[in-house]
């Protein structure tokens, strides 16, 4: 673990001290912290907006009324991507409905300042995702999006260590077998329309 | 299923070290191996590059617009209801299985209630009296009677007939009737003579209402 890491880690539990007092302002510095990882990570699991907004209130809701509750046996971070990740579970199973693809977004969803380059990268990992599980998807998220090691994996999960070793070692299997050949037609696709 | 690398141990070292090495996270000796082993070996090389497209993209924020500050102001407002409103916002996304454990439990509670009621209405007449339990009210003039138990119901109808009595309580526990008197003629004391005269009577006393 790195010192930034460390320090972000400090700079959080203090957030939570404060927190179980009944600091709002602390709440609202965590929760501007995590918005931006907190949607990107559940957006693996579900494209629709509204109940990524809900699980992430969900999230916090229980961030909020848990923060005295907190033991510190995990980085803070570890312990709100676990709530967000069984608050996203069990928010899909009551919706009972699937993910949304990508390819049923409206335009206007993704932003226009966005420049080629990355909507170029966006598209080819979009399409590599498309072919893993949703939990394959999730431990890919939480290892290369956000940095946290197969212990931490586990711990958000709440599986074995080496269930998280398995489905990292299969996703990376098929994103080796799919990826190259995506970044391909992407470029096809490109030079086809400049 | 194509296995990542059928090379030999370094490339398969390499290949585990990868994610960590990109997360910097990876030992001094892990990147070092890898460092060394990527110099020679172009397909691990080019795995690398990759795993680094892949990090490179999956660290991009999210295509979806949500606004924190929305967010946070709908979290506020949760925060700031009362505990009551709490529980619609639960219940909302309950689904059926919500309504129907609520429907089941509020079935439960009708049954309970429909049973206590029941059991107290059978509580209503106990076993026993107080002194200071109101008795019923009796007619006045009324006679408590207890005929023998070899009296035949022809003889009692024809008793009763002939003092002019009637039957409006009873028979109790032990086979005492209340007799009243069918008309204003006839006075207690007269049908308390008669009855106490005829054999198959065993007993017969005024009622006397309590003071």
């Amino acid at each position: 673990m790195n010192e930034a890491t460390l320090d972000a880690d400090a700079n959080d539990r203090m957030l939570l001290r404060r927190m179980a007092t009944g600091d709002r302002v602390a709440l609202s510095t965590l929760y501007h912290g995590y918005h931006g990882r907190l949607c990107r990570f559940l957006s693996r699991l579900t494209r629709r907006t509204d109940v990524i907004e809900e699980v992430v209130n969900d999230c916090f809701w229980i961030v909020w009324q848990k923060a005295g509750e907190f033991r510190g046996d995990s980085r803070v971070s570890t312990w709100i991507m676990g709530i967000a990740y069984r608050c996203g579970l069990k928010t899909l199973r009551l919706h009972g409905d699937e993910p949304v693809e990508d390819d049923a977004l409206p335009e206007d969803r993704i932003p226009s300042t966005d420049p080629d380059e990355d909507r170029e990268l966006r598209d080819w990992l979009a399409k590599g995702l498309d072919r893993l599980s949703a939990d394959q998807r999730v431990v890919v998220e939480l290892v290369y999006g956000v940095g946290h090691s197969l212990d931490d994996v586990a711990t958000i999960m709440q599986c074995p260590v080496g269930t998280v070793k398995a489905r990292l070692f299969h996703a990376r299997v098929k994103l080796r077998n799919v990826l190259p050949a995506l970044a391909g037609e992407s470029k096809v696709l490109k030079e086809s329309v400049s | 299923m194509t296995y990542p690398m059928d090379t030999g141990q370094d490339c398969l070292r390499a290949w585990e070290a990868m994610p960590w090495v990109l997360q910097e996270s990876a030992t001094p000796e892990q990147r070092a191996g890898l460092e060394q082993h990527l110099a020679h070996c172009a397909s691990c090389r080019a795995e690398f590059e990759q795993q680094r497209r892949l990090r490179l993209a999956l660290s991009l924020p999210t295509d979806l617009q949500l606004d924190a500050h929305a967010g946070l102001k709908h979290l506020m407002e949760r925060i700031d209801a009362p505990e009551r409103e709490q529980t619609p916002h639960r219940l909302r996304y309950g689904g059926w299985l919500t309504r129907g454990l609520v429907a089941a439990v509020v079935l439960q509670a009708i049954a309970l209630g429909a049973l206590g009621v029941k059991f107290l209405a059978a509580d209503q007449a106990p076993a026993y009296h107080t002194l200071s339990q109101v008795s019923a009210p009796v007619a006045p003039g009324s006679i408590r009677v207890v005929p023998d138990t070899g009296m035949s119901l022809t003889d009692w109808n024809a008793l009763l007939h002939s003092l002019r009595l009637q039957v409006v309580g009873g028979p109790n526990d032990v086979g005492a009737y209340t007799v009243a008197p069918t008309s204003s003629t006839v006075t207690t004391q007269q049908a308390l003579q008669q009855l106490r005269a005829v054999r198959g009577i065993r007993l017969a006393e005024p009622i006397v209402s309590t003071p």
